[in-house]
């Protein structure tokens, strides 16, 4: 069964590869926001699915990296991009370290997604206010960066360049994602999402873990935020919109949040749905609706568990992985 | 800013928070019995507010009507409240909160794209109806009349809402589910008809909400966003569940909501929400602690 994995990896990361060669521009931009969107999905649920943190306000940490980087390329300041990128990151991870500090100390459940939400759209409408950020009409035709990379530099000014430094980035971020995920301190976030009370007893800093998954969760938010800006050459309050919020919750919860590569699954899922419904206002959501509605009610844990439940269904095979263990 | 102002704001504001009152009514209710965090409130308050304008159209020609046509609304989305009910609430009373809060999203998500697949994306603006279309005006103080039926219709609202449920039996029965639903089952109270019974209750309270609220403003199908939210923060500033202080909050945030334009001119909104964080920060069990509705 890995090895079917590992297939319908290489599959896919060919696809994405060779996507500029064989579709068209539209496709292609979708193919780019759907990359970085799964960075941002892939972000939130080391909070949601690892640590059992409900975060209903991370459209503010990709407004922040967004709007960093925009700010930063249109003003042509000269900061190297990577180091932009890198900027980003840190903005978002000091934000919400300063906010994760005031809101873990008592909160987590319903109470933190009011306040998450509270303060993302405090966020959002301070942006609307401020005029060198644009204000309602956001930044617009944000130029792309050319890469510098000490020993040459690379144009990623073409739309085909900057979307293959997509591919690049979302394969190195996923990458750290999936090491965070899968190794020791990943494995105490799921202990600490599954029971923090024992976490707690077996002498673990359970609100020192949540910190840090906080940090790590906004700082690769940021980060995402940061790529979108120039691919989409233009950024608006909207970005930061609670609705925006929703949409990495929905990909977890739809590929299932509870497995690593859920959120991947569910986003690409969502953007085929809002690629094929794209000529009629409103089915899209219609269709995206009734999608979550019987994922929910027939498949609870996502289409992962969906996957698993049918392949123990139909190959059961032996010593197959038991209930509660990722993949 | 003269005393004028302040009396001004201060009405305004009153509005304002029985407007949210309105919205949060259903919300907190439903909370409070079925521990739901419906974001499909604001959808079904938007459809509401559609059906009341597909009856009365932009220039409603009495106050009576405007009032039926309320009724009406909300009597088709206390129907609609019994499908959802019966196809995705019932299913998942047992399963972990959230995917009860993507079910309500995923319903969210359907009305609205439901909303503009029926009536468009075009906006609309509707009068208020003869009768409240203008104003009362007190010495210098002058009060849009339709503020003052807003005002009349939360607070009635409210009063028969909590009436019902400290002062009758049912209201008792509910209280008790609200504690402890099992040991609620035990003592014969027949819980399942109590649950769908308040889903289709507060789903009718966000229809008639819909059309009450539906003069004055622009109807669009994101109109269900920006009530749903400050419904959202009444509701856990009020304490989970909890009618009274849900009423309460919805009053706060409405005169906040409507003086700051008098202390941060320049941005406006942004005040309720720093207030909201403050509130909770303090003291995050709501106003007046946890204790069911």
């Amino acid at each position: 069964m890995t090895g079917l994995k590992i297939l319908a990896g290489i599959a896919c990361a060919f696809a994405f590869i060779t996507l500029p060669y064989w579709a068209n521009q539209g496709v292609m931009f979708l193919a780019g926001l759907a990359l970085i969107e799964i960075i941002f999905a892939l972000a939130w649920n080391l909070l949601f699915g690892f640590t059992g943190l409900a975060s209903f306000g991370h459209a503010a940490f990709f407004a922040i990296g967004a709007y960093l980087t925009g700010y930063v390329l249109k003003a042509a300041i000269g900061i190297p991009f990577l180091l932009l990128i890198l900027a980003s990151g840190l903005a978002g991870a000091v934000v919400a370290a300063i906010t994760g500090l005031v809101l873990l100390r008592r909160t987590t459940g319903i109470h933190l997604a009011i306040f998450t939400l509270a303060l993302a759209e405090v966020l959002r409408l301070f942006i609307g206010y401020s005029t060198a950020l644009g204000r309602e009409d956001g930044l617009a035709s944000i130029p792309r960066p050319v890469l510098e990379l000490g020993f040459t530099t690379i144009q990623i000014t073409s739309g085909n360049a900057y979307y293959w430094f997509i591919c690049v980035m979302a394969l190195v971020l996923g990458g750290l994602l999936w090491v965070i995920c899968h190794g020791p301190f990943g494995r105490v976030l799921v202990s600490i999402r599954q029971d923090p009370e024992r976490t707690a007893f077996m002498g673990v800093n359970v609100r020192g873990y949540r910190l840090t998954a906080f940090i790590l969760s906004g700082g690769f938010s940021a980060t995402a935020g940061s790529l979108y800006a120039p691919w989409a050459q233009i950024v608006t309050p909207e970005t930061g919109h609670w609705i925006h919020s929703t949409q990495p919750m929905l990909a977890a919860l739809l590929g299932g949040a509870h497995s690593f590569w859920g959120p991947v699954i569910g986003t690409l899922v969502f953007s085929v749905i809002n690629y094929l419904t794209r000529n009629l206002i409103g089915l899209s959501e219609v269709v995206i609706g009734v999608v979550l509605l019987v994922i929910v009610l027939a498949a609870p844990n996502g289409i992962v568990g969906l996957i698993k439940m049918i392949r123990r269904r139909f190959f059961s095979t032996p010593g197959s992985s038991p209930a509660g263990t990722r993949s | 800013m003269g005393l004028i102002d302040i009396a001004f704001a201060l009405i305004n504001g009153l509005a304002t928070g029985m407007a949210i009152f309105l919205v949060a009514a259903g919300l907190t209710l439903i909370f409070g019995i079925l521990k739901i965090l419906n974001f499909a409130h604001g959808a079904f308050f938007m459809i509401g507010a559609y059906l009341s304008y597909t009856i009365i159209g932009s220039n409603p020609s009495s106050i009576w009507l405007f009032v039926v046509a309320a009724l009406v609304g909300g009597v088709v989305v206390a129907a609609l409240g019994y499908v959802t009910d019966l196809v995705v609430l019932r299913r998942l009373r047992n399963v972990d909160e959230a995917f009860m809060l993507i079910a309500t999203f995923a319903v969210l998500l359907v009305c609205s794209g439901v909303v503009k697949l029926i009536w468009g994306v075009n906006y609309a603006s509707i009068n208020p109806p003869p009768g409240i279309d203008g104003a009362v005006i007190i010495g210098n103080l002058f009060i849009p009349s339709y503020s003052i039926f807003v005002i009349v219709c939360g607070v009635a609202i409210f009063v028969g809402l909590d009436f019902a449920i400290r002062r009758t039996w049912i209201g008792k029965m509910l209280q008790s589910i609200a504690v402890d639903n099992w040991m609620a089952a035990l003592l014969g109270i027949n819980v399942p008809v109590a649950l769908t019974a308040t889903v289709i209750v507060s789903f009718l309270l966000a229809g008639v909400a819909g059309g009450l609220l539906l003069a004055n403003q622009t109807l669009s199908p994101i109109l269900g966003d920006s009530y749903l939210l400050l419904a959202f923060m009444a509701v856990v500033i009020g304490g989970l569940g909890d009618v009274r202080g849900a009423f309460i909050a919805a009053i706060l945030l409405g005169i906040i909501e409507s003086s700051s334009s008098l202390i941060m001119p320049d941005m406006p909104g942004m005040a309720t929400y720093l207030f909201v964080i403050l509130f909770l920060l303090a003291k995050p069990q709501g106003l007046f602690g946890d204790h069911g509705i």
